[in-house]
């Protein structure tokens, strides 16, 4: 394939990376490592390098939208971060010792989970937990947001299992170039038990600091082709300005679940090339 | 307090404004650079530490490589988290919160040896 085809291509899957990305709060990155491997046959590490890139790009393309409104905890996203990026440094430094097959497989199970995570009826939890767990009340956790015009107070727990989760995210995070906001998301609503829409924002703002722990590692080891990160981080950011208007207009339930299916199949092929056939 | 959150939000909204700016127009440039001279050779893989990096994109800057403006627009979105953890520590300072400058300067060192571990090959 010539550069200039490599380029077009590479900018509309970043186009479309932004546009499902803000429509489906799914991370590009599901979008753009299946198209740098499947389609244009790049070696994994690099793409999962570009692909950390454009984590980057979409988280801070939608970070405005969360700015201001103090939704974002910035404590939680602080501590926790101490564990998504310690797991960043080992999921990169592991990264080119794990044989390609493998990394398709793990890519494959994850993009699986996210598929049928996105038929599964998000959580509408407003206040979270009765009460802050001690140790997250030697931490100061506790935090508020304003809703409707009043402030909602909320308390939280489950301080050390989201640590060790956000470990793991991490580790993915760098391994598969993804920017695991639906494990982050998780661990916060589930585990520490904050409102939903404080975990999305506090989500957004962990996920560009995890990929950077490690796209720092690709780009100073030499897997980052500008070129083609140029092209998808342009991409991605023309996508998710894209994507905003658009869920103005469209159905985002709708259409996360036909991304959904879309990702399951792109999940099978994914595993069947982890599987060799 | 109502004056500490405000003062972190407009510096959160500035930095995120003049990144993305910055960003977008220095890949553009390159991109189009790359385009216009019909250059069929695609620019190398950037790699070493972030100096010898920014070393070479001023060094290429100079004679309008399109990989120069490519990998300084990648390196303002690589440090865009950066600035808003600084950001956060500082006003995590300002506020006399010990605790939380301490753990965003933690996240700070793992952030900064993922670039040194990846500089020597790791």
């Amino acid at each position: 394939m010539s550069p200039l085809l490599t380029v077009l291509v590479v900018l509309s899957g970043g186009v479309a990376a932004g546009v499902i990305g803000s429509l489906t709060g799914l991370g590009g990155g599901l979008v753009i490592v299946p198209l740098l491997t499947l389609v244009l046959h790049m070696p994994v590490p690099e793409a999962v390098g570009v692909s950390l890139f454009g984590v980057i790009a979409t988280s801070t393309g939608a970070a405005p939208r969360f700015v201001g409104t103090g939704l974002a905890n910035v404590r939680v996203g602080l501590f926790l971060q101490m564990a998504a990026s310690s797991g960043a440094l080992l999921g990169a430094l592991v990264s080119h010792r794990v044989p390609a097959h493998f990394l398709f497989l793990i890519f494959g199970a994850v993009m699986l989970y996210s598929a049928v995570m996105s038929f599964i009826p998000t959580a509408s939890d407003v206040t979270g937990a009765a009460v802050s767990s001690p140790f997250a009340g030697r931490l100061r956790l506790a935090s508020r947001y304003q809703q409707d015009g009043r402030w909602v107070e909320y308390r939280v727990t489950g301080v050390v299992p989201a640590f060790g989760v956000m470990i793991g995210a991490g580790f993915l995070s760098a391994l598969l170039g993804i920017g695991s906001g639906v494990f982050k998301v998780l661990a916060m609503d589930k585990l520490m038990r904050l409102p939903f829409k404080v975990s999305t924002a506090t989500s957004n703002f962990m996920i560009g600091m995890t990929a950077a722990t490690s796209a720092g590692y690709y780009l100073s080891h030499g897997d980052i082709p500008p070129l083609t990160a140029g092209a998808v981080i342009l991409g991605v950011i023309v996508g998710a300005y894209v994507g905003g208007h658009l869920m103005k207009k469209l159905s985002s339930r709708l259409l996360r679940r036909v991304f959904a299916v879309v990702l399951s199949l792109v999940a099978l092929q994914m595993l069947l090339k982890g599987f060799g056939l | 307090m109502n004056a500490l959150i405000e003062h972190r939000r407009r510096i959160t909204a500035g930095i995120l404004r003049v990144s993305i700016a910055l960003c977008l127009g220095l890949l553009l440039i390159g991109v189009g650079i790359f385009l216009l001279r019909g250059d069929e050779r695609t620019p190398a893989n950037p790699s070493g530490s972030l100096f010898d990096i920014l070393g070479a994109v001023l060094h290429r800057g100079e004679a309008l490589h399109a990989g120069a403006f490519l990998v300084a627009g990648l390196l303002v979105l690589l440090l865009t988290p950066v600035a808003r953890l600084v950001a956060g520590i500082y006003v995590s300072a300002r506020a006399r919160d010990g605790l939380y400058v301490l753990i965003g300067l933690v996240v700070l060192a793992l952030v900064v040896a993922g670039l040194l571990i990846g500089q020597a090959g790791g």
